[in-house]
């Protein structure tokens, strides 16, 4: 009996035990319950937010990049499907043997993958980012096979969209070329992307935005290999197409102008006198835009910039050179308006003539014997024009130059437009640092000395004298148009003017240009590269020292429709190197003959 | 030696009554509410835990039945040789068993497989309750102790060896409540505290694995690798967070079924019940455990014999203990280690330990009023 009351006693202690054990039992139970109330009720809503960015994974939607037409509606850029491959390199267990195994399917150098890669260093890991585009089908279908198995599940194929330019190298200055975005560029513009392409020059830089469109959305569901769920679209936001673009461009002239310049280095511009639409412009040599519609790796891009002649030089715009004898149009010009000379009055061609202490040579060294005005432009006679160089003085030749639209950019919207020279004293004070001398009056006065003009503004001069005064601003997109400005020259003195350019393609040095299609009128012109040696700087010197090939013309010669300008570069005698191009370029825009 | 006490027609209708339902209650409910989260959590997997685990929840019923028939007093007479058994058994496995998970642990049965520690368990604290309940004064002496502490340090070291570090840990409530309850002195509890420092640290030392080391650190600092071991950590947690107040649903959560969540049907099922019917849940079912474990307190208070309270308050201990430690860990509170939640996660063998101890109890309770 007494052991029984022990136990009992020992029961009871245990008992009381037991009620503190309890106690810290539910003590325990209320600090896990406060815990769980701390995050499902204090941070809940941080914690719901990170949950919804674990399941949700917002995808680009590309906005399909808009078309461009040629004035007659003929496409000239369409978009072709394209995979790209893209990269998630969270969910990489191994980057290096990631890109080993994609370089093995793509059959690409590991070394220049990962220096793709190496590009988005800065962009979050889990955001993918491309890795290689155009990929073809059998590459597509091992890359899904691997995500499948889950061997790879870092890889994505993103259906996407190449551009095509339908006509290649015939259009590729015109329409330009698109890449990537620079880091900068992305921080600047917050709706672009890694992979995204912007317009890099031409018309595809010209009209980028509009072009572009704007990417959509699609919010999707993600496992925890970031495997899209099939339950479909959380959120969607559909991309806007870019804007399609019609151009003033007429394909058939600007692919006959880059025939015709096939195997030259030159330019050819073609537009419209009275209102400045551009119908044709090249340059060769030319590159292949498709090149650049993928990636472009540092090798094909070096090979490309450092072709001979660099072909991603747009020669009507970017590059200016002396202009020859086609400055003598505004010579006349000037002389006739400010009426300093009667145009009947002749001056004597021997061949040469002394001036300034030189001796000043014509092209002819047999010389053209009494000329006026006329017939000066007609034989394109150096003297006449020294003469009258001397009597107008460098400020008036300089004025009614840039009146013409000369040494000033034409305004059409194309990056790295030159200026060119048109040089005055003040000029030469300035950019020289040294006077001018009277003597390089007489040089201007051809066309030769400082004076230099791109293919692009001797068509804008040749147009203000073909539409009776007026400088357009040159333009591709046909919604682009702006009035002509007026410039206060006398239309009997560009009347005149325009008599003598019909009578230098009938009779005289531009007889080439001539053809029984349409009447043109024009000049030529025959620029000395190595006389301009003495002054260029040396970095600056041509590679060869041939002579610039000129032919500025326009045509009907009544109520003029179209302006040629044709520039060969070391082509030789514009009369019979540019004038020829000139004509065919007439008979592909009128074809057949035309009622003036 | 009467096993199973024979049904007295004259008090079986008293019997009955007197079940703890409750008791009983609270563990088919749990395991009710912890099915329909393995359906949830498992919809997206191949093999059928739905009804693998009903199976299992039938067979615990059964189990429970059977452990309520038991005699108590018949158990504890034999508690050594069971405890050999056991020990035996878990010996067997860590040494000749298949891996599964990286641990040693589970012994093939009909394809579902089990695991002796589980059995283990219920030994240990049978013999352990026998033991302690001997000392018949206020506080047992020093000396005898050490004994004690061997019968629990065997199958720890054992357990620990598998590798299955949270089935070791998990003795530690155990041993803490059933010495607390025998009225072990503080300074006794201290030197034994110290040893099991000690031999926790050697173990750490010599026989912890690499993953596991990574688990103990990532818990201190879960941000700094967020693929690696302090993801599931922090997965958890968002999965916790992100069930607000009453949660995403059935079949809703994002983070279980869209995998964010390592093992969401088993370690992590209550990660599951906070994601899918938020704090509203987890509070029900914490509410479920405490009506339990008060049940069980009940019965251990109602004892009359302080081998019986001993042993209703070691199976308690091992029940409590991992309720705590797995909604403690599911929140990021403590280190992620291999420690189910009783009812809830799926698994037979610990399941059937679950019930075998229920039932355990509510014989118990039944022979209150039985004189020994």
């Amino acid at each position: 009996m007494n052991l029984e009351t022990a136990g009992d006693r020992l029961v009871l202690l245990m008992a009381t035990r037991l009620k503190w054990l309890a106690a810290s039992l539910a003590a325990g139970f209320f600090v896990v319950l406060s815990a769980y109330w701390y995050f499902q009720i204090v941070r809940s809503g941080h914690y719901w937010e990170l949950a919804e960015n674990n399941r949700l994974r917002v995808l680009r939607l590309e906005a399909p990049r808009g078309l461009v037409y040629d004035r007659s509606g003929q496409l000239l850029v369409e978009n072709v499907p394209t995979f790209r491959l893209l990269i998630d390199r969270s969910l990489s267990a191994d980057l290096e043997a990631s890109v080993a195994f994609a370089a093995n399917i793509l059959e690409l150098d590991e070394d220049e993958l990962e220096d793709s890669l190496e590009r988005y260093r800065g962009v979050p890991r889990d955001v993918p980012v491309l890795l290689a585009g155009e990929l073809e089908l059998n590459q597509v279908a091992r890359f899904e096979v691997a995500g499948d198995m889950s061997e790879h599940p870092e890889f994505e194929i993103a259906a996407s969209q190449r551009r095509l330019y339908r006509y290649g190298d015939q259009t590729a200055h015109l329409l330009g070329y698109l890449s990537e975005p620079t880091a900068a560029e992305q921080d600047r513009d917050p709706t672009l992307v890694a992979g995204d392409m912007i317009g890099r020059s031409g018309v595809e830089k010209l009209r980028d935005r509009a072009l572009r469109g704007t990417a959509g959305e699609r919010t999707v569901v993600v496992d925890s290999r970031g495997r899209v769920a099939s339950s479909g679209d959380v959120d969607r936001i559909d991309a806007l197409p870019g804007e399609s673009v019609t151009l003033t461009i007429d394909l058939g002239l600007q692919q006959e102008a880059q025939n015709l310049l096939e195997g030259r280095v030159g330019a050819i511009v073609a537009l419209d006198p009275r209102d400045g639409a551009v119908r044709a412009m090249v340059s060769s040599p030319s590159f292949d835009p498709s090149g650049f519609a993928g990636r472009l790796n540092q090798e094909d891009w070096e090979r490309i910039v450092g072709a001979p002649n660099r072909p991603l030089q747009n020669r009507a715009i970017h590059n200016t050179y002396p202009p020859g004898s086609v400055f003598k149009i505004v010579m006349a010009v000037a002389a006739l308006s400010d009426g300093l000379i009667d145009p009947e009055e002749r001056v004597h061609c021997g061949g040469s003539t002394r001036l300034y202490d030189r001796r000043w040579r014509c092209w002819q060294s047999r010389g053209h014997g009494p000329l006026n005005l006329r017939g000066a432009l007609q034989h394109s006679c150096d003297i006449y024009f020294y003469r009258l160089g001397r009597k107008l003085g460098i400020k008036r030749i300089a004025r009614y130059a840039g009146l013409l639209g000369l040494g000033r950019r034409t305004g059409i919207g194309f990056s790295a437009e030159r200026e060119g020279v048109v040089p005055d004293p003040d000029w030469s004070r300035i950019s020289r640092g040294q006077p001018w001398y009277p003597g390089e009056t007489i040089s201007v006065a051809i066309g030769q000395g400082p004076v230099l003009t791109s293919p692009l503004q001797v068509a804008v001069m040749t147009a203000a004298v073909a539409n009776g005064g007026y400088r357009v601003r040159p333009h591709v997109l046909a919604d682009a148009a702006q009035p002509p400005e007026p410039i206060a020259l006398d239309t009997e003195v560009l009347a005149f003017v325009r008599e003598a350019l019909a009578n230098v393609v009938a009779n005289g040095t531009g007889r080439a240009a001539g053809t029984p299609v349409v009447q043109v009128a024009g000049k030529t012109g025959t620029a000395q590269v190595i006389a301009q040696a003495t002054w260029t700087r040396s970095e600056d010197l041509p590679f060869k020292h041939g002579d610039h090939a000129w032919f500025t013309s326009y045509a009907p010669v009544e109520r003029p429709e179209l302006v040629v300008v044709v520039f060969v570069e070391h082509g030789g005698r514009g009369s019979e190197v540019a004038a020829p191009l000139a004509r065919r370029m007439h008979e592909t825009h009128f074809g057949s003959p035309v009622q003036t | 030696m009467v096993l199973l006490s024979r049904p007295d027609p004259r008090t079986l209708g008293r019997q009955v009554r007197s079940i703890s339902w409750q008791l009983a209650g609270s563990a088919l409910g749990l395991s009710l509410i912890g099915l329909a989260l393995i359906s949830s959590a498992s919809s997206e997997l191949t093999t059928d835990y739905v009804s693998r685990q009903s199976a299992w929840i039938l067979a615990g019923v059964l189990v429970l039945v059977a452990a309520a028939l038991v005699d108590y007093s018949v158990l504890l007479r034999h508690a050594l040789w069971i405890y050999l058994a056991a020990v035996a058994a878990v010996a067997a496995v860590t040494f000749f068993g298949h891996e599964a998970g990286g641990a040693r642990s589970w012994i093939g049965i009909g394809g579902f497989g089990g695991q002796p520690s589980d059995f283990c368990k219920i030994a240990t604290v049978l013999l352990l309750a026998r033991r302690l309940a001997r000392y018949r004064s206020p506080v047992p002496p020093l000396g005898g102790l050490w004994a004690t502490a061997a019968i629990v340090a065997v199958p720890v070291l054992l357990i620990a060896q598998q590798p299955d570090l949270g089935g070791a840990l998990m003795f530690v409530p155990v041993i803490a409540a059933m010495a607390a309850i025998a009225g072990v002195g503080v300074r006794s509890a201290l030197a034994a505290a110290a040893v099991a420092a000690a031999l926790a640290g050697a173990l750490g030392v010599f026989a912890l694995q690499d993953y596991q080391k990574d688990r103990v650190l990532s818990y201190f600092q879960p941000q700094t690798d967020p693929l690696g071991a302090g993801y599931q950590v922090r997965q958890s947690r968002i999965a916790v967070g992100s069930g607000q107040a009453f949660g995403k649903g059935f079949g809703e959560g994002t983070q279980s079924n869209l995998r964010f969540l390592p093992t969401p049907h088993t370690d992590f099922v209550f990660a599951v019940l906070a994601e899918e019917y938020g704090f509203a849940g987890v509070t029900l079912v914490m509410a479920l455990f405490l009506l339990y474990l008060g049940n069980g307190v009940r019965v251990a208070l109602a004892a009359r014999d302080p081998a019986v309270l001993l042993l209703v308050v070691g199976l308690l201990a091992f029940i409590a203990g991992h309720v705590l430690y797995n909604t403690a860990m599911v929140v990021g509170l403590l280190p992620i280690t291999g420690i189910p939640l009783p009812f809830l996660s799926y698994g037979g063998s610990f399941m059937l330990f679950c019930c075998a101890a229920t039932g355990i109890i509510i014989g118990l309770d039944l022979r209150r009023f039985v004189n020994v």
